[in-house]
């Protein structure tokens, strides 16, 4: 009899918990950890996403950034915490390279993304003062000339990817010059230190509209609406279709076991927000595209990314790794 | 221009932005003086807690704190000798002597007149002069930043405290720090030994917080006990004779303020080193030898650090680059607002420059109201006994630190630069020039190395950029002469001992 009735009454504090755990999702204040410092790309989109999403789900997202080590350490701090969904992390591309650079063992295969935010673009800028008025003419001269230099944050960033694309198709090599990113990149191509770079549609954009530097091409199949005049890559050189689409995104990630319900709820609170007015004139502002993509949409977008970038930095020679030692698969050409 | 006037005056007639520019500058105060807390880390607070407002209201604030801010940094490095930023290093050396003389109120006083001066002429700077000067600082190449951080180097000399193997011996170990963590250029790991902590690098902030504000609460346990200097708190206002005897020299740093904080990458922080640096070259009879409390070492990176406020708007809203830290934080603002900050940003919203020019005119005057209100309590904060005050000051370290990155291990490193720069101390080793060398290292490095980059590697066409760029050659030869008039050869023929 007594046993009985301890039985019942686990199987009800049993139920009871469940259901609490499965209807209050979120019962507390969330976590938001930002991957890169204040003010840069992934901290203005979490700024301006989080304080539409925080009241889709009626609790508070505290926000904090902890840059460093490329967002390496904003990755584990969220792989060390709980897989409850408490803890939010919001990223750009970069988990995608940190098993190929040797910078963590990390990946997007242990993180769940809740949305793919906002894309970006590259774009090949210039020093108006150069010769290069085409792209062909940045090529030919490349060809001739090895003493180009080229603008670069790093290996793995951004640009360096572009540029092992074009060492990739065209076989040519520049003079890269380091910089701590995109915009200190953009202030000393504007300042003619370097010739080209190739940068965010977020950050040239304005630079570009100003006649401050000149776009080349936009490394997309379509032109893009902020630059209607400058070309998209394919309608020069149809060989870059291969590697596209590529480009820098802005995410939101939970630790890889969360669970589905969490992750669901999680996932409409932002995908909600992104149709606010408020988010869309955010997005329209600094040159991004809305993607959106979430659950088994988000992980093959992930996927894709990854081995398009991880392969191209492996065979310009950036890389510690292959790609094959973690089961990257080649890129379809 | 009318059309220009009536921007101008947005916010004086608007209750709202008036207020919240008061509130602001009282509030960054106090975040500046706290050690730790910074204007940056208030400036990226504000923008998630303003994000439903008006973007006037939102920039009203954020000027208010970052002049506030910069100013309360000021505070604490003159009562306690732990500046609360960066920028505030230099005005401690001089200051705190001061304070321990029973001149803190004065020099406090002096402080904030000048300080107001500062901020003025770069308000004027910014609102004539923007974009001729935002595409003179376009022209700075690596080189030439390199150059600027081999002349904050020499610094060392300054306040390296008298012995100059001790100090080269600071500075070095500041610069080896500094290189931990990935490689900036190919992502290379250096001293990581495999922990990811290292690999984000040590910040210098954590550093500081550690040698200066720890260290020194350690070292004063030491007096626990021993009566605080009486504070003469009579003549706080300076009066016109002093601040027309300063005069030159305040517009002088405050230029050389306004200038460094336009440079993409500099602020605050290095222009007052420099104009310190600058002051003790140039004043030929302070009114005390530096470093025992002379006025002139606190008024030069006082009106150059808040000069530099200014100067960092410049290449912000001509260009959309951001001039330091805080005005990074700003652009990102001016994104989530709706608006587009860049080149066209004066052509399209003319209406933010003239605003932000009036915000920030406002917060001057309001710094000069709340400063001199303040000085008599703050100048009280010094008669507290040490064994008060000093553990209060390492709760707000601990505080502060974990506040840059919310990172705990940021703590441990604090508390292991403390107990470092208190035995420096007490070795008569000056924790200024480590600190120094965290602050420049990663701009040495950097640049020399994009210089380097830049020239393939071959040393010939790296040495004659030196010479063939007008701006390169300048710094080169200032360098030279910095050096070279130092030397016993140069003091004889100038007559000086």
């Amino acid at each position: 009899m007594k046993r009985t009735f301890i039985g019942i009454l686990s199987v009800l504090l049993l139920v009871v918990f469940a259901v609490s755990a499965f209807a209050a999702f979120p019962e507390k204040s969330l976590q938001g950890v930002i991957m890169w410092g204040a003010g840069g790309g992934t901290d203005n989109f979490a700024r301006a996403i989080t304080p539409i999403a925080e009241k889709n789900l009626g609790q508070n997202i505290v926000l904090q950034n902890k840059p460093g080590a490329s967002g390496a350490v904003a990755t584990t701090v969220l792989v060390n915490s709980p897989a409850d969904g408490y803890t939010l992390l919001y990223g750009a591309e970069n988990p995608a390279n940190y098993r190929v650079l040797g910078l963590s063992e990390l990946s997007f295969h242990d993180l769940q993304p809740i949305l793919i935010g906002v894309e970006g673009a590259v774009v090949i800028c210039v020093n108006p003062e150069t010769p290069y008025q085409t792209m062909e003419d940045l090529v030919e001269a490349a060809k001739a000339d090895k003493k180009i230099k080229m603008g670069n944050s790093g290996v793995g960033g951004l640009p360096y990817v572009a540029g092992a694309m074009m060492k990739g198709i065209h076989g040519i090599d520049f003079n890269y010059i380091q910089f701590d990113g995109d915009g200190p990149g953009a202030t000393a191509l504007m300042g003619g230190h370097v010739a080209v770079m190739p940068l965010a549609l977020s950050t040239s954009v304005e630079y570009i509209r100003s006649g401050r530097l000149r776009g080349l091409a936009v490394l997309t199949t379509k032109r893009v609406p902020q630059l209607p005049d400058v070309p998209a890559i394919t309608e020069i050189y149809p060989e870059y279709a291969q590697f596209l689409p590529w480009g820098p995104f802005y995410g939101v990630f939970v630790k890889k076991g969360t669970p589905d319900d969490v992750v669901e709820t999680l996932s409409s609170a932002f995908s909600k927000a992104m149709d606010d007015p408020r988010f869309e004139e955010y997005v329209k502002n600094s040159g991004g595209f809305k993607n959106g993509a979430t659950g088994a949409e988000a992980v093959q977008f992930l996927e894709k990314f990854e081995s398009t970038a991880s392969w191209l930095i492996y065979n310009a020679g950036g890389a510690k790794k292959s790609p094959a030692d973690f089961n990257i698969p080649e890129p379809k050409k | 221009m009318e059309q220009n006037l009536q921007y101008f005056l947005i916010p004086f007639l608007n209750w709202e932005m008036m207020l919240l520019i008061w509130v602001g500058v009282f509030a960054g105060i106090w975040v500046g003086a706290i050690p730790g807390l910074s204007v940056t880390m208030a400036a990226s607070l504000l923008i998630s807690f303003t994000f439903s407002w008006d973007i006037n209201s939102a920039l009203a604030l954020i000027c208010g704190v970052f002049v506030g801010g910069v100013y309360g940094g000021s505070i604490t490095a003159i009562l306690l000798n732990i500046p609360g930023a960066p920028a505030a290093i230099a005005t401690g050396i001089e200051g705190y002597p001061l304070a321990q003389r029973g001149e803190a109120g004065k020099a406090i006083g002096l402080c904030t007149t000048v300080s107001v001066f500062a901020s003025f002429v770069g308000i004027i700077v910014l609102a004539v002069a923007a974009p001729v000067i935002a595409n003179f600082s376009l022209k700075f190449a690596p080189r030439d930043f390199f150059l600027l951080a081999v002349m904050g180097i020499l610094l060392i000399g300054s306040i390296g405290g008298g012995d100059p193997v001790k100090g080269i011996t600071a500075g070095a170990i500041g610069i080896l720090i500094s290189m931990v963590g990935m490689d900036p250029s190919t992502g290379e790991m250096r001293y990581t030994f495999g922990n990811i902590y290292l690999m984000a690098g040590i910040s210098f902030v954590t550093a500081m917080i550690g040698l200066f504000g720890v260290s020194e609460a350690l070292t004063q346990f030491r007096q626990a006990g021993l009566k605080s200097p009486k504070q003469n708190l009579d003549r706080i206002i300076p009066s016109w004779a002093t601040f027309v005897k300063y005069l030159p020299l305040s517009i002088r740093s405050s230029l050389l303020g306004v200038f460094i904080g336009a440079l993409p990458g500099t602020g605050g922080d290095v222009a007052a080193l420099l104009a310190y640096d600058q002051a003790k070259r140039s004043v030929r009879n302070p009114s005390r030898p530096f470093g025992t409390g002379a006025y002139e070492g606190i008024v030069a990176p006082e009106t150059a650090n808040k000069g530099a406020i200014g100067g960092a708007f410049i290449p912000m809203l001509t260009l959309g680059i951001p001039g330091d830290a805080v005005t990074a934080i700003i652009i990102g603002a001016l994104y989530i607002h709706g608006l587009k900050p860049g080149p066209m940003l004066m052509i399209e919203t003319p209406h933010l420059f003239w605003m932000i020019v009036s915000c920030l005119s406002i917060s001057s005057i309001a710094l000069l109201v709340l400063g001199l209100i303040s000085v008599k309590p703050f100048a009280k904060i010094i008669e507290i006994p040490k064994e008060i005050i000093m553990p209060v000051v390492i709760i707000l370290s601990v505080i502060g630190t974990y506040a840059i990155q919310n990172s705990v291990v940021d703590i441990f490193y604090m508390i292991g630069f403390g107990i470092i720069g208190y035995f420096m101390r007490l070795y008569g080793y000056a924790t200024g020039p480590m600190v120094l060398g965290l602050i420049l290292g990663p701009m040495l490095d950097a640049n020399y190395r994009r210089t380097m980059q830049g020239a393939e590697d071959q040393f010939l066409p790296f040495l004659q950029g030196f010479v063939t760029s007008p701006i390169s050659l300048f710094l080169t030869l200032a360098i030279v002469f910095l050096v070279f008039s130092q030397t016993a050869v140069y003091r004889r023929w100038r007559g000086i001992q």
